[in-house]
This record gives structure tokens, C-alpha cells and sequence, in this order.
């Protein structure tokens, strides 16, 4: 029975041996890595990949990937500041107008690979240029500004008995729990599991597939309006092309996390550990001085490696 | 008589939960063609791939010509002159005969270019060895089945192979083909290759062989020379026990309600005119080949394709407009024909998979009831006797037979009013099969009406009230199981025969 637990958990089991691995090895070797301060920090930085990374899990298990999720996160950043110009009254409508867009995109994403078959690579790669090419007519460079109180999203902090913890990682968990509840406990994420692991085994047993897929869409560009709504927080200003990293650097911690891109197998809880291993592995060669074409390099064997590793137990 | 090129002693081998062969001997000499003969299951593939180099034996030994050898691949045995040709070919579509004849293996010139014409002259000739003509320029996608065949068998040739092994090759030729592949193996062997033959049919096998080794259960029956022996005695070897003994009997009532008829259900080159009605307590068993729109039958009923033109009809009501929800909703089940690829979610847990079609039930609001659920799967596991350590493992690792019970266990769950079968007892051992048909007919009698599809006739003939024979899309006719034989129901597949109709009532 027992085994069994192991057998089943395996691959979240590896991510988090790496992850205390990686976290052991980085306090031995520097001693500001432990500190309160860089300890905030990298709560504070884990949000944006973080929301991200888990919509990405979702269309991965569904056997899917969105790769215009970089630049719904662009859009997002540069639609909230530059539609509210820093007034405090625009705030909420301008939230729900970006995040209303986000869903729209992940809705007609979901909606042509449903209805067509084309491959979600292609599609979300289609919309990918498309998304960024609009945010590119609206503004080539960071525009726009936000009141002071939304700094409260990146930066603000909540005391919990005199411990200060960040307000974005809050957010950031509690959107992870919430993620866990859906793809654990409700019939719409097992719904997203049998899609991902045989969309016809899972439309015979009455499962209404191409629902499934729209959702799961559509949860991925929530996901990246969120990541846009943090970031123009953290720099006051929008960039359109401050998602470009992410179209990638979302699925790193997914796959890293034991996520299958053949879908049907992994997890938010192991994307959660993916989520640390990447940013404390780049945190750690900042502190380490390593250039970051290093840090590149390092997160690319991370990926290979751990991918690997799940391949070779699976057989 | 020739002296022994292979010589299998003991051979056994075992996959979870099944033993596939039981300490199995098996010899094939020189410049003959042998059968290896046995049902469904028997361990026919099993013992060939062994020696093929596709499976490791757990216990015994293969010797080549005296010399004991082990492959550890495919590539192995094929270096020592042993190829197969299974049902699936492996041959890439897109590239011409001559390409997929030498592929990996292509003449050179230098700086690694391929030398075309070599190629296409080397290709020529092994065809005219054969006594075949295929335009090598043609892309392999552009040719019929039975020539797809000819190049597996001249790609064997290629490889210098001295033992040709042919997995069912009479399941995807008949006919004139067949007959021309016969001939091709008397080439063959007139040039002192060794042939091992498998099928299950009786005929070809007196047609072609010189000797016969019968398989049954994974074990070894006897091998015997085709010219001692006759049909009737292989047959017994081969089913090895009285027909009306493994099928728990037929219906006991005779009450007629029906349940299910379908009126003039079209689909375009696939479904002529279906027209039947279905009763509830019976098991209507629907005969036919490979192709004959069977499981298109089963699928329209479904809902899972939808209809060019006719009618369906649940307790009375129309279906408008079908779909595997709807028809889940109405109570029909649907147990698919391909296990491995549409049957089961493989990545999910044997709970997950028992409950998958009815979550809806099983949910309150938006959650799983995790504990109403494993309950669920729980009860489902003894019902049915379904072995796996625990029901939070993952399908894919049990057997067979096990993955077959799952699957049903989760059309059961749904209470079906009507359950469709295809194939339900394809690929399972024998006494998994005895455990369906009992728990087949123990549904029935509850009163839930049951579609068997299946191209084993005397399982149809064993286990139907009714045999539905169906041809090129085509519902033959009708025939009662008591009037009912094997060749009488291969007549009408074959469309050589038509019985009485709907139509003609």
C-alpha cells in the first residue's frame, strides 16, 4: 500500500528532492541566500511565474499548450496602466476589461482547437502573433501609469503575528490552493485529466470535451492577466513585451514539476515545486555572481535533466 | 525429414496476470511451411514474437540449427536470418516499394548519396524472384493491402532471411490474393526457406502446411503432419472441450419488450439501410467481417457519429439528436472494440476510470465525493472480480482481462437499458472470457438488453437468442442460434448468402 503511495506520487516526490537538494546546496554555498530579506524576495518574485505556470498546467494535462499566454500577459500589463493613467477611479473597470479581454482570448483559443482539430501549438501560436502584433499598434514602448495604491499588489505586505509576508505570494497561494481544489476535488478537473489522457475514451464516457478544452483555455489566459496585472504593478508602467519571457518560462516549471506534454499525468502541487526550483536556481546564481547567459544554460539542463529522469522511471 | 533449423524446448513466458505459454517445444525444419494453430489467446503471437526477438522468454531455450542463441532484439534474430511479418505492417507510406524494401539498409555510392539505380535494380529482382509485379516507384500509401504484403515479404527476403514467420496474414488478403500469397510460399519454400505460418483458419492451414503445431491456453496441444491428421481432428485439439459447456446457457424468458429499433440508419458508404429492433432481457449478437459497419452500428447507436438519414428509436422515443451524453443520460452503454485505445483512460486509476461516466451522480455541487466514490469502485472491484492491488492503481497496469472488467464495470455503473459489446472477449484469456459471457448473460436475465458484436462465431452463435448478420454495411438477415452454424452465418458475411430480411417479413 505503502509502495504504492510512492509509485503514484513519484515524480512530485523527485521534484521536491530536488528542490530541498537545491535549496541545501545554495545555503551552503552563500549566507545571504537564507536571509529574511532574500527570502521575501523570492516570494515576491514567484507570483507572476507562478500564475503562469499553473494556467499552463492546466492545457498541458489536457494535451494541449498555450503559447499566446506571454503575450496575453504583454497585453494585460500594457492595457491596465495605459488605460488608467494612474486615475484611482478606473481601477475595477479597467480590471474587468482586461481580464474580460484575457478570457475572450483564451475562449476563441479553446474554441478553434476544439472546433477544428488543429493542433493547440499552432493555433496558440497563431493567436500569440496576433495578441502581440494589436498590443504593438496600441504602443511601442512602456506606456502608461498606476495609482499608488495599486503598488499594494506588488509590493504591499500583510502581517500574519509580526511576520511580514508579501501580498503577491498570498495571492499566488491562494490561487494555487484554488487550482489544487479544481484539478483535485471537482468533476471538471478530473474531466480535464481523461481529456488529456484520451480525449475519445473520455467523449465516449459522455465527458463534453470540447467544453473541457474551452475552459482550460480560458483558465490559461486568466492566468496570464493575472501575471500582466502583477507586473504592471511591480514597475508602475507597461511594457509590451514584458511577457515575451514567458511564453516559455511558463512551461519550464510545468514540465520541470513532472507534468507529461502528452497530458493526462502531473499537477499543480508538482508545478508548484517547478515554480521554486526555477527561481531559486536563478536567484542563486545571481547571488553567485554568475552571468545570466550562465543562469540560461543551468535552467536548460534542469529541464532536460529532470524531464529525463521521469521517462526513464516510467519504463 | 529435414533437419531442425529451430528448435524451441520449454519455452515459457508470463505478462501480469496471465501466462501467456506454459514450457511450450516447438521445432520447424528446413524447407517447410508450419502452422501454428490455436484460438484467440492461445499464445500463438506470443511464442512467435519470442523467437522474433520482440519478447524475452522467462524460462527456456531457442536453438538455430543446433546452436543455442538468445536475441535480446528484433535486429538479433533478424541478423540470424528470422523475420516476421505481423498484421501491422511496418512499412513507412510515404516513401516507394523500393525505398521501404532497403530502408536503413540502402545502397550507397559515395559521400553517402543513394544509389538509385542499384536500389531500384536490387528491389527488381527480389520481386521477380517472387513471381510479383509492384511498380517499385510507387509510394507504399498508393498500394492495396495484399501488395503492401508482397513488399513485407521481399523486405524479409532482403534481409537474407532464411525462417519467414506471417502472423495471420489470411486476416487482412482473401481470395485471389490469398491465392497468390499461397503461391509465393511454395516459391519459398521450393527455395529452402522455412515458413511458420500462423491462423486460426482450419482450411488454409491443410491448403499450405506440412506441419501443424496446436496451441491452446498457452500451452502445447501437439504438432502433428497435415497429411495424417484431418480438420475435424485439429478442430477438437484446438477448442479442446465441448462448445455448449463455456457458454452459461440462453435467455429464460420470453418476454418481448422492445427497447431499441433503428429505422433505415444511413451513413454514406459505410451504412446501408440498417433496420432492427432490440428487446429488452436478449443478446442480439451481430456476426460479420472485418469492415462489414459493425461497430459503425454500434457507434450511430451511441451517438458517437452522426446519421446521413434514418431513425433510432430508445422506449418509444426518437432520438433527435444523438450524442454519447445524451445516450449515457437514456441508459446505453457502450463497451468499445479497441481496448487499448478507446476503452479506458490508461493514465487514471481503476476508481477513476469505474466512475468516469458518471460523475454527474457522484458529485454534490461542483466536488467529487471522494468517499461515495471509492465506495463506488470498491463494490464495482468484488462485483466483478477485478484484481489489482488497489483501486487507486492506474488501469495500465493491470491485465487484460482485468482492463476488460473495469470497462465494463464502468458501462454497468451507468444501469444501462441497453449495453453494446464489440469484441467483448478480444485479446482475454480463457477464463476471463467464461467470467464475461456468465456476467453477459447474468445481465440479461436482469432484464438490461445486450448487443454482441463479434467475429468469433461460436461465441455468437454460443451465446445470442438472435444473430444479426451483417455485410458491406448491410444487415444480411436474421438467423435463430438453434438453426444457426458456423458456415451457415459465413455464407451471409461473405454476402454470398442472404437470409430473410426485415424487409421481406
Amino acid at each position: 500500500m505503502r509502495s504504492g503511495f510512492v509509485k503514484r506520487h513519484s515524480a512530485v516526490l523527485i521534484v521536491y528532492i530536488i528542490l530541498a537538494v537545491l535549496i541545501l546546496t545554495t545555503s551552503l554555498l552563500s549566507d545571504v541566500f537564507l536571509s529574511f530579506r532574500n527570502f521575501e524576495n523570492l516570494l515576491r518574485q514567484a507570483a507572476p511565474l507562478g500564475f503562469v505556470s499553473i494556467g499552463q498546467t492546466f492545457s498541458i494535462l489536457s494535451a494541449g499548450i498555450d503559447l499566446s499566454i506571454g503575450s496575453v500577459v504583454s497585453m494585460a500589463s500594457v492595457l491596465t496602466t495605459g488605460l488608467i493613467e494612474g486615475q484611482e477611479n478606473l481601477v475595477f473597470p479597467v480590471l474587468v476589461l482586461v481580464i474580460g479581454l484575457a478570457l475572450l482570448i483564451g475562449f476563441i483559443n479553446g474554441t478553434i482547437i476544439s472546433r477544428t482539430g488543429v493542433h493547440p501549438l499552432i493555433v496558440t501560436l497563431g493567436m500569440m502573433s496576433v495578441v502581440q502584433g494589436g498590443i504593438l499598434l496600441y504602443t511601442k514602448a512602456p506606456t502608461g501609469s498606476v495609482p499608488i495604491m495599486f503598488d499594494y499588489l506588488a509590493w504591499g505586505n500583510v502581517l500574519l503575528k509580526n511576520v511580514r509576508i508579501p501580498f503577491p505570494f498570498l495571492l499566488f497561494a491562494f490561487v494555487a490552493a484554488i487550482a489544487i481544489v479544481f484539478l483535485k476535488l471537482t468533476a471538471f478537473g478530473r474531466y480535464v485529466y481523461a481529456t488529456g489522457g484520451n480525449e475519445e475514451v473520455a467523449r465516449l464516457s459522455g465527458i463534453k470535451t470540447s467544453r473541457v478544452k474551452v475552459i482550460v483555455y480560458m483558465i490559461c489566459s486568466f492566468s496570464a492577466s493575472l501575471t500582466g496585472i502583477m507586473l504592471a504593478s511591480r514597475m508602475g508602467m507597461g511594457d509590451p513585451l514584458v511577457g515575451e519571457r514567458y511564453m516559455l518560462d511558463s512551461i519550464v516549471p510545468v514540465l520541470i514539476g513532472g507534468t507529461r506534454l502528452t497530458g493526462g499525468v502531473g499537477g499543480v502541487g508538482g508545478t508548484l515545486g517547478g515554480i521554486f526550483i526555477f527561481i531559486i536556481l536563478s536567484n542563486a546564481l545571481n547571488m553567485l555572481d554568475v552571468t545570466a547567459y550562465w543562469q540560461w544554460i543551468a535552467e536548460g539542463l534542469v529541464v532536460i535533466v529532470s524531464v529525463s529522469l521521469y521517462f526513464k522511471q516510467k519504463r | 525429414m529435414g533437419e531442425n533449423i529451430v528448435e524451441m524446448q520449454g519455452i515459457s513466458k508470463s505478462f501480469p496476470g496471465v501466462l501467456a505459454l506454459d514450457r511450450v517445444d516447438f521445432n520447424a525444419s528446413e524447407g517447410k511451411v508450419h502452422a501454428i494453430v490455436g484460438e484467440n489467446g492461445a499464445g500463438k503471437s506470443t511464442l512467435m514474437k519470442i523467437l522474433a526477438g520482440a519478447y524475452r522468454p522467462d524460462n527456456g531455450k531457442i536453438l538455430l540449427k543446433g546452436k543455442e542463441y538468445s536475441f535480446h532484439s528484433p535486429r538479433e534474430a533478424q541478423k540470424h536470418g528470422i523475420s516476421i511479418i505481423y498484421q501491422e505492417f511496418n512499412l513507412i507510406p510515404d516513401l516507394t516499394v523500393s525505398e521501404n524494401i532497403f530502408l536503413g539498409r540502402e545502397p550507397l555510392k559515395r559521400m553517402g548519396f543513394i544509389d538509385r539505380p542499384n536500389l531500384i535494380k536490387r528491389a527488381q529482382s527480389l520481386l521477380e524472384d517472387l513471381g510479383v509485379e509492384i511498380n517499385l516507384e510507387l509510394r507504399v500509401a498508393d498500394l492495396g493491402v495484399a501488395q503492401q504484403q508482397m513488399v513485407e515479404i521481399a523486405k524479409a527476403l532482403s534481409l537474407n532471411a532464411d525462417i519467414i514467420m506471417m502472423d495471420e496474414p489470411s486476416a487482412v488478403v482473401s481470395g485471389k490474393e490469398l491465392e497468390s500469397l499461397f503461391r509465393i510460399i511454395r516459391t519459398l519454400k521450393e527455395n529452402g526457406k522455412t515458413i511458420i505460418y500462423i491462423s486460426h483458419r482450419i482450411d488454409e492451414i491443410f491448403e499450405i502446411a506440412d506441419r501443424a503445431t496446436v496451441l491452446k491456453d498457452g500451452k502445447l496441444v501437439d504438432t502433428v503432419s497435415t497429411s495424417d491428421t484431418d480438420k475435424a481432428t485439429i478442430v477438437r485439439m484446438m477448442v479442446g472441450r465441448n462448445l455448449s459447456e463455456a457458454f452459461p446457457g440462453r435467455r429464460k424468458g420470453t418476454g418481448k419488450k422492445e427497447v431499441l429499433s433503428l429505422k433505415n440508419v444511413t451513413r454514406h458508404r459505410i451504412l446501408k439501410n440498417v433496420s432492427f429492433e432490440v428487446y429488452s432481457g436478449e443478446i442480439l449478437g451481430i456476426a460479420g467481417l472485418v469492415g462489414a459497419g459493425r461497430t459503425e452500428v454500434a457507434r450511430a447507436i451511441f451517438g458517437a457519429d452522426p446519421l446521413d438519414s434514418g431513425e433510432i428509436t430508445l422506449n418509444g422515443k426518437k432520438i433527435k439528436k444523438g450524442s454519447p451524453k445524451n445516450s449515457i443520460k437514456s441508459g446505453i452503454g457502450f463497451v468499445t472494440e479497441n481496448r487499448a485505445f478507446d476503452g479506458l483512460v490508461h493514465s487514471l486509476s481503476v476508481r477513476k476510470n469505474l466512475t468516469l461516466s458518471i460523475l454527474d451522480r457522484v458529485k454534490k455541487w461542483f466536488i467529487v465525493n471522494d468517499r461515495h466514490e471509492k465506495e463506488i469502485g470498491r463494490k464495482c472491484a468484488e462485483q466483478f472480480n477485478i484484481i489489482t492491488p488497489s483501486i487507486e492503481q492506474e488501469v495500465r497496469y493491470l491485465s487484460g482481462g482485468n482492463q476488460q472488467k473495469v470497462i465494463l464495470g464502468k458501462w454497468i455503473n451507468i444501469n444501462p437499458s441497453i449495453l453494446v459489446l464489440d469484441e467483448p472477449t478480444r485479446g482475454i484469456d480463457v477464463g476471463a472470457k467464461g467470467e464475461m459471457y456468465t456476467l453477459m448473460r447474468g445481465l440479461a436475465d436482469g432484464g438490461t438488453a445486450i448487443i454482441m458484436i463479434s467475429s468469433e462465431l461460436h461465441e455468437i452463435i454460443g451465446m445470442s437468442d438472435r444473430i444479426l448478420v451483417m455485410h458491406d454495411g448491410e444487415i444480411m438477415g436474421e438467423i435463430s442460434p438453434d438453426e444457426a452454424t458456423e458456415e451457415g452465418v459465413l455464407m451471409m458475411a461473405t454476402g454470398q448468402e442472404r437470409g430473410n430480411t426485415k424487409a421481406e417479413e
